[in-house]
């Protein structure tokens, strides 16, 4: 991956039509997104089309990244969860993985570039989510990792969905008083 | 339930996150593109639990989506078709530059103070700068757009773009009158489709996303309007025709595969 400035002045560029630019940021964040992407579809064919996707709206809306409001990687991360988030809500049939597949990523990761992208920004969030109570931890990571819908977690967790809900709203709420504003 | 836990900033949150029901997500879509307070709220969340992508596994995609990443970048703008360069594509792409200047404006005032950082990186640039047309000719997207003039029963400053997937067929010719701001579409060859509509969109650097035009196709002729634009957005734009739901477009934007495109070709200079 590259630095987050030098992603910075891809976007710019891309912002500007230059497809080299365009080809060098595929290069450096494709890994990355497909990563994330697979995990919440789980099916290959699934997760190429919302590749294709999440990079042409980065090439059409490039201009707008603001690196006041994001870093290149959370914006262009966004994108890719967002359509894979849409594309899995219309196939339902699209199965649930094993738990503990999802979770294992959050709990230890072998990726060498985890030391270097450990910001401080991830650890102010990770020390906010280590105060949540272990169930509702459990809660934000399996659906920010693997997309799961209130549904999906209310048969998991046995509860109604309303009650599913209500504790994730309280564990973002949580969440977002423990980061300060 | 708190009220707390029913502002907009959990709304934005649990959307983020990705577990809002169908409905709210829908409505939540609707709320980025007309709140920019909302939309606010949805870039800090995706900023502050943006993080936590950092502990996935990156995995290699499979080498071809490049490949059809580029041919729809192409068939999205189909001005800019990769093809070898020549100096009039060249000339083309400069334009575009300039129309994007203020669209720019802010990446500009940051570049500024990326400028020593461009030094530093323009040789990695240059040497990662592989023109993509030369591409093997399996990998190179499939020029979508051949935009031609066409005899069409002429009147002053009228523009006719055919849009087409191969010159063999034209699929629409879209007329258009941009002193009055008014157009036709004539289905020549696309097949309607059962439970599918032919939406037109008009792709432009002035604006973020393409702009809907209406359905064509359902009759063998379409009036749509293009009241809204000025005439150099007209003019400069790219017409193209995705494949959609019946009815259109659920979206307001093309969910579906964009078939044909063209550019408008002046078949009458205005009167002086």
């Amino acid at each position: 991956m590259l630095t987050p400035p030098e992603l910075v002045w891809l976007l710019a560029a891309v912002a500007k039509r230059d497809r080299a630019a365009f080809e060098r940021l595929y290069v450096a964040t494709r890994a990355k997104l497909y990563g994330i992407v697979l995990r919440i579809l789980r099916r290959a064919d699934l997760a190429d089309e919302v590749m294709q996707e999440t990079y042409l709206k980065i090439w059409n809306s490039a201009g707008q990244f603001d690196p006041a409001l994001a870093s290149p990687i959370t914006w262009m991360v966004a994108i890719a969860r967002n359509r894979a988030i849409d594309m899995v809500r219309k196939k339902s049939e699209v199965s649930i993985e094993e738990e503990s597949d999802v979770l294992e990523v959050a709990a230890d990761s072998p990726d060498p570039l985890a030391k270097r992208e450990m910001t401080e920004e991830l650890r102010r969030l990770l020390a906010c989510m280590g105060r949540l109570e272990e169930e509702r931890r459990r809660l934000v990571l399996l659906a920010y990792y693997g997309g799961w819908s209130r549904e999906q977690l209310a048969a998991r967790f046995e509860k109604p969905v309303n009650t599913i809900k209500t504790w994730l709203r309280r564990a973002l709420l949580e969440i977002r008083e423990c980061l300060g504003s | 339930m708190t009220d707390e836990t029913d502002s907009p900033d959990m709304l934005a949150a649990e959307y983020v996150l990705g577990t809002l029901a169908n409905d709210e997500r829908t409505r939540a879509d609707a709320l980025r593109a007309s709140d920019p307070r909302f939309e606010r709220l949805v870039r800090y969340w995706e900023h502050r639990l943006g993080q936590l992508h950092a502990m996935v596994q990156p995995v290699e995609p499979p080498p071809d989506i490049w490949a059809r990443v580029q041919a729809r970048v192409a068939a999205a703008e189909p001005g800019s078709v990769m093809l070898p360069p020549d100096p009039e594509r060249t000339a083309q792409a400069e334009g575009n530059v300039i129309r994007l200047h203020r669209r720019l404006g802010r990446w500009r005032r940051t570049a500024a103070g990326l400028g020593a950082l461009a030094a530093a990186l323009a040789a990695i640039i240059v040497t990662a700068a592989i023109n993509p047309g030369l591409l093997p000719a399996p990998l190179r997207p499939k020029p979508v757009e051949i935009a031609k003039i066409v005899e069409a029963p002429a009147t002053a400053g009228r523009f006719v773009a055919v849009l087409q997937q191969n010159a063999a067929s034209p699929a629409f010719i879209l007329t258009v009158d941009v002193a009055s701001r008014t157009a036709s579409v004539r289905r020549v060859s696309a097949e309607q489709q059962p439970g599918k509509s032919y939406e037109l969109w008009l792709v432009s650097d002035r604006f973020p996303a393409p702009r809907s035009l209406g359905l064509v196709g359902t009759d063998d002729f379409a009036r749509p309007t293009l009241a809204g634009y000025d005439p150099s957005t007209i003019s400069d734009a790219t017409y193209a025709v995705s494949l959609e739901p019946e009815g259109g477009s659920p979206t307001g934007a093309p969910t579906g595969p964009v078939l044909f495109a063209g550019k408008l070709v002046e078949a009458v200079p205005p009167a002086p």
